[in-house]
């Protein structure tokens, strides 16, 4: 029962969605206001009816509705109700039924928010976020379908047929309960983490999130309506997206470094790569529709801009789910593809004629052209370069060239992490540096006097901070050189949060707490984007520091032998026990004793657990604002566990990766949060009610 | 010249002066653009360019590898089945022999499985720095990056694992009740 509700569901939200596309797209030819609102309400309904199917799927997950095949293949009798929820997205035909409930609650809480003030945009953005979402509907019923269930048949012969389907087939039975229990198999344990759990929701909405931005831009193009209407409706949209996204990016690399076991968080894996993308291109975006916004420039750049991010969200998501990571071929042998790959290339090149059309009609032409070569917009178009060239260089590195090869020269050829650490440094580099001058510089033109003069107090912060490093012991060029350029742009971002303090105290006679608070207030998208550079910049700190400075040693201790592991270190082997979990798996726990210059500081029980078929070893680490320190038990003496084999890493400031990353979401929230002045949106509606009615 | 035509009342030189200074000013204005743009564009290709080159690893199998002795000293990526008898923690190091399996295969865990226990497949010892893998297991699809030396060994500097039989979600097993394999 339940895999025909949450069929006949999908299916109808796929109509609805169709019926969606199609009225909206007439509607704004015959400028029809009912027609219009009959797309709306489709496209409104798609919502509720994903949710039902999502719904009777997750009872079927916590039921244990063993004969629906995705339910026996991520869940098994002793799964916990967590997991359960969970094993929704926890493969791959569940989570693109996730995929499109996201869509669908982006798209009904963006259309309903946006409907009184953006009328005009609406048939584009209905038919847009729609056709998106009925792709991905389509795989789910054609294709992935997560309500398929198994029966079986007897056939004539005496043999018994297996049937997969999801509507009950003429003369079946379902297969023996026992059976299906049998077959079932739990999570995948390396999936079994809280970062894990959390990462794929937060990546989806930030994909789908750029789906909205994506179909306001669209929208523009398609009704003529080409001044900031859609940037401004999108602004906040376009920022949730980018938090969500980089929310899941961090929470990725937590999981890989707590879970994988090799000390490292981020290992240019093509996959890790494939969602980067997305993430570059869209903050290359949100700096560069703020020289639309403020001087009618960039209008084409801007659009391909957008188009660019959500075309790498589908790519991204196409990528890793056809195995065109692994090689060409597997993606020529997946069943969705074909259809992904027609859906991404029809998709970017419809976007890319219609800009292509309305420039040619000399729409999309520029407010201004003359400008200083230091001015805020050259720094602008520079960071747009620069992360449009770290895109294309990841691209190549971790598609272009294995897919080049694969496809032209009869060999395949990969591109190691060397690539990638010789390529993508001096481009972030560079970026800092921007970041770093680019707030302090003016629209139109700055004098180089001027930008020296307001660059003198963070540029003297950065010099002494690079001091303070060279005696307190860092001797590695490479190491201050990044320290020093990534830190100037933290410091920028302080000094022009004091300046803006310091003339509110001037002028408004507050004191310091008030006018960094009313600061904040008043300019919550300049300030809350400050707060966003220092995160990146405690954030590059840390990754300066933990690539640079990582150190490992593998060691074998007796039981209570204390060894120095370098010179500040030492660690005793206490204990072994083992130990039966809940779920059935074996640990195997090792319990040792950190000292840090002969000072106990803590203890840790690196241990094995042993998942039927898997072994997972699960690190265990002492963390401080300067270091992690980080174990993994390698092995151990069989009899009586006398010695046992530890890997340690030593990695520095790694912790402020993850600060960085919080203080960057807290600035994007700040950034994003509403204003409560409305009379704005008031006043905008007036032209798009007199656009709609025309 | 120039004063010949600024005797000529009606050709307004001033105007047509500071004209040609805008003009001036913002061809040169965009010059700058253009020599700057074209600066990035060098340092970023001379990066991308001179990254792949140094970052390229040719994929290949274990048999091209051993059948051309070119190849030895050469950094190069391949993959193969490996052996779980011979997986020995060795000190630092630890060594495991891997077989070869042939390319662009249909379904890679049974050509593993295939692979692994055929004493006929094309194999290579293979050592590696570090810690022992959760995933180095009988039959797991090893891909390692690292060179070949004169003695057949193969020094991984890189080592992924893939075990594409377990957790894939797929079409119902034929032990559901058959004793035919379904048909997919």
């Amino acid at each position: 029962m339940l895999a025909e509700i949450g069929f006949v569901s999908v299916f109808l939200a796929f109509v609805a969605a169709l019926y969606a596309v199609a009225a909206a797209t007439y509607s704004g030819r015959i400028h029809s206001e009912r027609l219009l609102l009959s797309a709306r309400n489709a496209a409104l309904a798609t919502f509720p009816l994903l949710l039902i199917a999502a719904l009777a799927l997750w009872i079927a997950l916590i039921r244990g509705d063993y004969q629906i095949n995705y339910v026996r293949s991520v869940t098994d009798p002793q799964t916990p109700l967590f997991y359960r929820i969970t094993a929704l997205w926890g493969s791959q035909r569940g989570s693109i039924l996730f995929w499109a409930l996201l869509m669908s609650v982006f798209a009904f809480a963006a259309l309903l928010s946006t409907w009184k003030s953006d009328r005009r945009l609406m048939p584009g953005v209905i038919a847009y976020t729609m056709a998106v979402l009925a792709f991905f509907l389509f795989l789910i019923i054609f294709l992935e379908n997560p309500f398929e269930r198994v029966w079986v048949r007897d056939l004539p012969s005496g043999e018994i047929g297996i049937v997969d389907s999801v509507l009950i087939p003429p003369d079946v039975r379902a297969p023996p309960e026992q059976r299906l229990v049998e077959n079932s198999q739990g999570l995948n344990p390396l999936l079994r983490h809280f970062g894990m759990v959390v990462h794929p929701p937060m990546l989806y909405l930030g994909f789908v999130g750029f789906t909205i931005p994506f179909a306001f831009a669209m929208a523009a193009l398609a009704s003529g309506d080409l001044s900031t209407n859609w940037i401004k409706a999108t602004r906040r949209w376009t920022l949730i997206a980018w938090l969500f996204l980089s929310l899941g990016l961090l929470l990725g690399g937590r999981w890989a470094y707590d879970v994988l076991g090799w000390g490292g968080y981020w290992g240019w894996d093509p996959v890790e790569n494939a969602a980067f993308l997305p993430w570059l291109l869209g903050t290359a975006f949100l700096h560069s529709v703020m020289i639309q916004e403020k001087r009618g420039m960039l209008k084409v750049w801007n659009m391909f801009l957008i188009i660019g991010t959500f075309s790498a969200v589908i790519f991204a998501t196409f990528a890793t789910r056809s195995g065109l990571v692994d090689s060409v071929h597997s993606f020529a042998r997946s069943s969705i593809g074909m259809p992904m790959f027609l859906f991404w290339a029809g998709i970017t090149l419809i976007s890319v004629a219609l800009i292509l059309w309305r420039r040619s009609r000399g729409e999309l032409r520029d407010e201004h052209h003359n400008t200083g070569l230091l001015s805020r917009e050259t720094m602008f178009v520079l960071n747009n370069v620069i992360f449009v060239a770290l895109t294309a260089a990841i691209f190549w590195g971790s598609f272009g060239a294995p897919i080049f090869s694969e496809l032209f020269l009869d060999s395949e050829i990969t591109l190691g992490q060397e690539y990638f650490l010789q390529v993508t440094p001096p481009l972030f580099l560079a970026l800092f540096i921007l970041m770093g001058v680019a707030p302090v510089t003016a629209w139109g033109a700055t004098s180089l006097a001027r930008l020296g003069r307001t660059l003198l107090i963070p540029l003297v912060l950065t010099v002494a901070f690079v001091i303070l490093l060279i005696v307190t012991g860092t001797s590695n060029l490479v190491a201050l050189i990044g320290y020093g350029f990534v830190s100037m742009a933290g410091f920028v971002a302080l000094y022009e949060i004091w300046r803006g303090a310091a003339a509110r105290i001037r002028t408004h006679h507050e004191n310091p707490l008030q006018a960094t608070a009313s600061l904040f207030t008043r300019n919550r998208r300049r300030y809350g984007g400050y707060i966003v550079h220092l995160g990146i910049t405690i954030l590059g700190i840390g990754v300066i520091g933990s690539t640079i400075f990582q150190t490992e040693r593998q060691v074998t201790i007796q039981r209570g032998e204390t060894i120095a592991v370098n010179d500040t270190y030492q660690m005793r082997y206490d204990n072994f026990t083992e130990a039966i979990a809940e779920d059935g798996r074996l640990m195997e726990i090792s319990q040792i004793t950190v000292f840090k210059n002969g000072n106990e500081v803590a203890q840790l029980r690196p241990r094995i657990d042993n998942f039927p078929d898997m072994p997972m070893t699960i690190a265990g680490a002492h963390s401080t604002l300067e270091n992690d320190f980080y174990v993994l038990l390698i092995g151990w003496e069989e009899v009586n566990y006398s010695a046992a084999t530890f890997r340690v890493y030593i990695n520095p400031l790694i912790n402020l990766v993850w600060l960085g990353g919080l203080i960057l979401m807290l600035g994007t929230i700040i950034s994003a949060w509403p204003n409560e002045i409305v009379p704005a949106r008031v006043t905008k509606s007036i032209p798009a009610g007199i656009g709609a009615t025309a | 010249m120039a004063q010949a035509v600024s005797t000529q009342p009606w050709e307004k030189p001033v105007s047509a002066e500071s004209e040609r200074q805008k003009l001036a000013v913002k061809g040169r204005g965009r010059w700058k653009f253009l020599v700057g743009g074209l600066l990035i564009l060098a340092a970023v290709g001379y990066l991308v360019i001179s990254g792949t080159l140094s970052g390229a690893r040719f994929f290949i199998t274990v048999d091209e590898l051993l059948a051309d002795p070119a190849y030895v000293g050469q950094t190069v990526r391949i993959a193969g089945a490996v052996i779980g008898d011979t997986i020995a923690q060795d000190g630092d190091s630890i060594t495991f022999t891997i077989a070869h399996i042939p390319k662009n295969t249909n379904n890679l865990g049974e050509s593993l499985h295939l692979a692994a226990n055929d004493t006929s497949a094309t194999r290579l010892v293979v050592t590696y720095e570090g810690a022992k893998p959760d995933l180095l297991q009988h039959e797991a699809q090893a891909i390692l990056s690292g060179t070949l030396d004169e003695n057949g060994v193969f020094h991984a500097n890189e080592l992924l694992l893939k075990c594409p039989s377990r957790f894939q979600e797929g079409s119902s097993d034929a032990s559901l009740g058959a004793a035919e394999p379904p048909q997919s």
